[in-house]
């Protein structure tokens, strides 16, 4: 079986590691100890795997591994490095915003990577913002109350 | 389990000869939403993945003269945040906020949805009701086919195995300019349309001077509507034309009934739609 050698950024360390052409990034970043990064239905439908990669969230179930070499990858994780994500993890904490908890880290990422791009959203927008990510357990009003308290913040400051 | 491997060609060239040594071995990788769930169920079986998203040529949005060239690796969201677009050809712009959800718009290429083929695809609707030129390349020949040629049956293409899209082309006019799609779902997001429509008209002194009707998830694949088409054209626009149109659209579409919606529903709805969108144009 052919192998393929990729070096990438995961929440900005340098990871090298090898692959195959029809691996997952999902796949490929669990198997690398990033297990905070869920397996859900690997067809690109629930959000589960959502992680940034380049710049853009995206669902790396359907995204091959090799799509990722010479890049930049964030997960759940890295948040904490970023002061938006900080603010997000805070705030789906205090709504408590989490159930089981399964959807979380691609909420999470989905909400940084939209509100990177638009820091002031309502909460229609945000709806639409998280419609790739399906929670099965909250019924989603609290997940947008943690995400437009961060929005109400950015507004004050 | 096949042993798989990867490329990733910088030109369009590369790509080509690539195609035309491995043919029907060769899976080309755009947006990636659908090769690696079609690996898994087993519906394709390809020795070699040709990742074409580094290959700058086939990316972009140009005005060229009295036309826009689309590359056929434009995303869903370049699209959908395009200010020409948005300006000139709004259908299409609708079209892309309806598209999947915002993680898949990310990596979601036109030229993918086309090549696909499903019959349910949602670019391909607007695109028809634009009067799209698909523009093809081999290492063989060069060759343009009208996207109402392109699509064969589900997942079917005249694409041979050695061909790829290198360009989506559309001219610059009124009737370009008036257009509304609209698309009914079960739900909001990640839904496979029950039936969309999508509809471009110039209207002049109250009367049709062109229309141009697609529809998607009513036959075998993304149709236009020439028979209603032909009816209206000239025709001076008053409530019972819409009425007679509604019907004539219902007879025209060519549904099936599967796990979304019943044929009867579909034949009704695609009437509906038609009007909605009609009425949203002239109003």
């Amino acid at each position: 079986m052919e192998e393929y050698r990729i070096e990438l950024t995961v929440n900005d360390e340098k990871i090298i590691g090898t692959t195959k052409a029809e691996e997952s990034l999902l796949k490929f970043l669990r198997r690398n100890g990033f297990t905070e990064v869920k397996c859900g239905c690997e067809k690109g439908e629930c959000g589960a795997c959502t992680v940034i990669l380049d710049k853009k969230a995206i669902k790396s179930c359907i995204t091959l591994a090799l799509r990722a070499d010479h890049k930049e990858v964030w997960t759940v994780k890295g948040m904490e490095k970023l002061e938006l994500g900080r603010k997000l993890q805070e705030s789906f904490v205090n709504h408590g915003a989490i159930q089981c908890g399964f959807c979380t880290p691609g909420m999470i990422l989905t909400a940084k990577d939209y509100m990177d791009k638009n820091p002031l959203p309502d909460r229609e927008e945000i709806k639409k913002a998280i419609s790739g990510n399906l929670c099965r357990c909250t019924g989603y009003k609290k997940i947008v109350d943690a995400i437009y308290d961060v929005a109400l913040e950015n507004q004050r400051s | 389990m096949s042993e798989f491997k990867y490329i990733s060609p910088k030109t369009k060239e590369e790509a080509l000869e690539i195609l035309q040594e491995k043919k029907s071995d060769a899976c080309i990788v755009a947006g990636c939403s659908n090769v690696l769930p079609n690996i898994k169920n087993k519906k394709i079986n390809p020795k070699l993945l040709v990742d074409i998203i580094n290959i700058e040529q086939l990316k972009g949005i140009y005005r060229k003269e009295d036309k826009i060239f689309l590359g056929p690796l434009t995303t869903i969201n370049e699209l959908l945040y395009s200010e020409i677009i948005f300006k000139e050809y709004h259908v299409l712009t609708q079209a892309a906020e309806q598209f999947a959800d915002p993680l898949v718009r990310n990596n979601a290429t036109i030229g993918g949805n086309l090549v696909t083929a499903s019959p349910a695809a949602d670019m391909a609707v607007p695109l028809l009701a634009l009067g799209a030129l698909i523009k093809i390349e081999s290492v063989r020949q060069k060759r343009e086919v009208k996207l109402k040629e392109f699509f064969l049956g589900p997942g079917k293409t005249v694409l041979q195995d050695d061909e790829m899209i290198v360009g989506i082309e559309f001219e610059q006019s009124d009737i370009n300019k008036n257009g509304c799609f609209i698309k009914i779902g079960q739900r909001k997001a990640m839904a496979i349309s029950i039936a969309s429509v999508a509809v471009n008209l110039e209207v002049r002194q109250n009367k049709i001077n062109q229309i141009r009707i697609a529809a998607g998830s009513v036959a075998l694949m993304p149709i236009r509507l020439a028979v209603i088409e032909e009816f209206l054209e000239s025709k001076e626009i008053n409530n019972q034309l819409i009425e007679e149109a509604i019907s004539k659209v219902s007879e025209e579409v060519n549904p099936i009934s599967d796990i979304r919606a019943s044929e009867e529903y579909r034949r009704y709805i695609s009437g509906i739609l038609f009007k909605r969108a009609f009425k949203k144009l002239t109003d």
